[in-house]
């Protein structure tokens, strides 16, 4: 089993797949820095300052580093597995090398995010209540969950990213548009059966407010959907 | 065994058949020419053989072996194509970098050489490169490989004169000392024609000739002469091209044995056909039923 060439083959350009996400995260974080510089030159008031430090749990910033991520799943298939079989690696070993890259990729950005959550708490953001690493997306809890959550979320964001990418591959865009279709109609029913269905429209809400334990077995198993759907799409895909 | 073995091979894309009923037997150890006019069903076939598209009928193997999904057989074969999609972001150095860990055969120090040789700028982004620039990235993987397999599919595109002899020169003199199962598909015909040992003409989909070179070098003989001699002459005889110039004439026919003396005694001068224009008659529509090599 060649996996050694297919890592090889993702991490020949190293500023690609490392250096490149932080750099945007980086850019990123300092604007959400001027952002806090400006409001803390606004406001010395320090319940203002709290609210702010509150309300950044909510922050998107850090998808500056996650989007490039799912990036990476959507050119692994689109860049890099059209390379790798023309240079005569298997798809299975493709696959199971690609897997590996997402998941050590996962690891080190879980790393850099879990020691600027760490910085940002122990200095009350910064020192400016600014919040850009420990927000609700990547886990507001002790930095263990960040850990946790954060590689779960990085993973699940590549294996959905190839996957859907490999769904295009083989049954052209118009596949991709069908399943956001169902998606979308899914949604509307359980908006459809909430407003009609009081009971309904509790549990789904009970949904919402689960703990942090049954929402990682959600992005879990969005993950773990993820990559079985990648595993078995790719088993047939072909080089375009 | 055989270095590759097809049986009734078909692949369709929804009404086109791009490879239909191919059945051939190429011996390993030899350089193939896999010739044909654009939309010949050549890169398909390249593709199937190498596992990247999957067949829609028929049966292949690759050293006695399946070779869709199959590592060790994959290992063996080096696919050149003239389309090859690269990464955004890699340099022609990283794409060798990458190669070099893929094939087991792979000689660093001749791939250094021949990035001088044709002068590769190994730094650059490789879709700054230019097409030529890309042809030579090919070629370098394809020549330092030393898959005992190695599939060219049009690999000199954008290339000058220059680089294409050189491409030529390292081929014969590396697959002198390190011998393997080399096939070529190419429009440049004639220029290579030295290299080919033997030649499968495509056509639609499907073998339009499979055949020796050297025996097609005597399949097709040209004559030219007085319009009445050549009429005269080419009646009941294969004709595979005619011209006529007020009143001279002249013909290009399948050779039987015998032919280019009769020609000569009737007059008539003797040409020998290249191969290349030998493949340009065959492949034109009003010809296709005549390939009876």
């Amino acid at each position: 089993m060649r996996i050694r060439p297919v890592v090889n083959l993702h991490t020949a350009n190293r500023f690609t797949v490392i250096g490149q996400p932080l750099m945007i995260m980086s850019f990123s974080f300092a604007v959400i820095l001027v952002v806090g510089i400006i409001a803390n030159s606004v406001t010395s008031s320090a319940s203002d300052l709290t609210d702010m430090y509150q309300g950044m749990r909510w922050n998107g910033a850090i998808f500056a580093l996650l989007g490039p991520l799912m990036g990476f799943g959507i050119a692994a298939m689109t860049q890099y597995f059209p390379l790798a079989t023309g240079l005569g690696l298997t798809r299975r070993e493709f696959a199971r090398g690609t897997a590996l890259v997402f998941l050590g990729l996962a690891a080190i950005f879980t790393v850099v995010v879990t020691i600027g959550k760490v910085i940002e708490e122990a200095t009350t953001g910064w020192g400016l209540h600014i919040r850009f690493f420990d927000v609700f997306y990547t886990g507001v809890g002790p930095a263990w969950q960040t850990l946790i959550q954060t590689f779960l979320v990085i993973s699940a964001f590549m294996f959905v990213g190839a996957a859907a990418t490999t769904m295009v591959n083989r049954w052209g865009q118009f596949s991709l548009w069908i399943l956001l279709a169902l998606f979308m109609l899914a949604g509307l029913c359980a908006v459809m059966g909430a407003i009609l269905n009081d009971e309904f429209a509790a549990w789904l809400f009970s949904l919402l407010s689960m703990g942090w334990v049954p929402w990682m077995g959600v992005v879990l198993a969005i993950g773990i959907i993820g990559a079985v759907a990648w595993a078995i799409l790719v088993r047939r895909a072909q080089a375009r | 065994m055989t270095a590759i073995s097809t049986r009734d091979l078909a692949k369709t894309y929804k009404d086109v058949r791009a490879v239909d009923g191919v059945t051939i037997d190429l011996e390993p150890g030899r350089i193939y020419g896999l010739l044909g006019r654009n939309g010949a069903g050549k890169t398909t076939l390249m593709q199937l053989l190498t596992g990247q598209i999957f067949a829609t009928k028929g049966a292949m193997t690759v050293f006695g072996e399946n070779p869709v999904e199959n590592a060790e057989i994959l290992a063996q074969t080096c696919f050149i194509q003239e389309s090859q999609k690269y990464p955004d972001t890699f340099r022609a150095r990283d794409v060798l970098t990458v190669a070099a860990s893929v094939y087991p055969n792979w000689d660093d120090s001749f791939a250094g050489r021949l990035v001088d040789d044709f002068r590769l700028p190994t730094k650059r982004l490789i879709k700054k490169l230019s097409r030529g620039q890309l042809s030579a990235i090919g070629i370098i993987i394809g020549l330092a490989s030393r898959a005992p397999l190695t599939f060219f599919d049009e690999p000199y595109l954008g290339l000058d004169a220059v680089a294409r002899q050189i491409f030529y020169d390292r081929l014969l003199s590396d697959f002198a000392e390190y011998p393997r199962t080399v096939v070529l598909s190419t429009h440049h015909i004639d220029e290579a024609a030295n290299l080919l040992e033997h030649v499968v003409v495509l056509d639609e989909g499907r073998v339009l000739l499979d055949s020796d070179t050297e025996e097609l070098r005597g399949h097709a003989i040209q004559i030219s002469g007085r319009a009445a001699d050549v009429d005269a002459f080419v009646a009941n005889r294969e004709v595979i091209a005619q011209e006529r110039m007020g009143g001279l004439a002249s013909a290009t026919l399948i050779a039987n044995e015998g032919d280019q003396d009769a020609a000569q005694r009737a007059d008539l001068s003797v040409s020998p056909v290249s191969l290349q224009n030998l493949i340009v008659h065959l492949t034109t529509d009003a010809q296709r039923s005549t390939v009876t090599a």
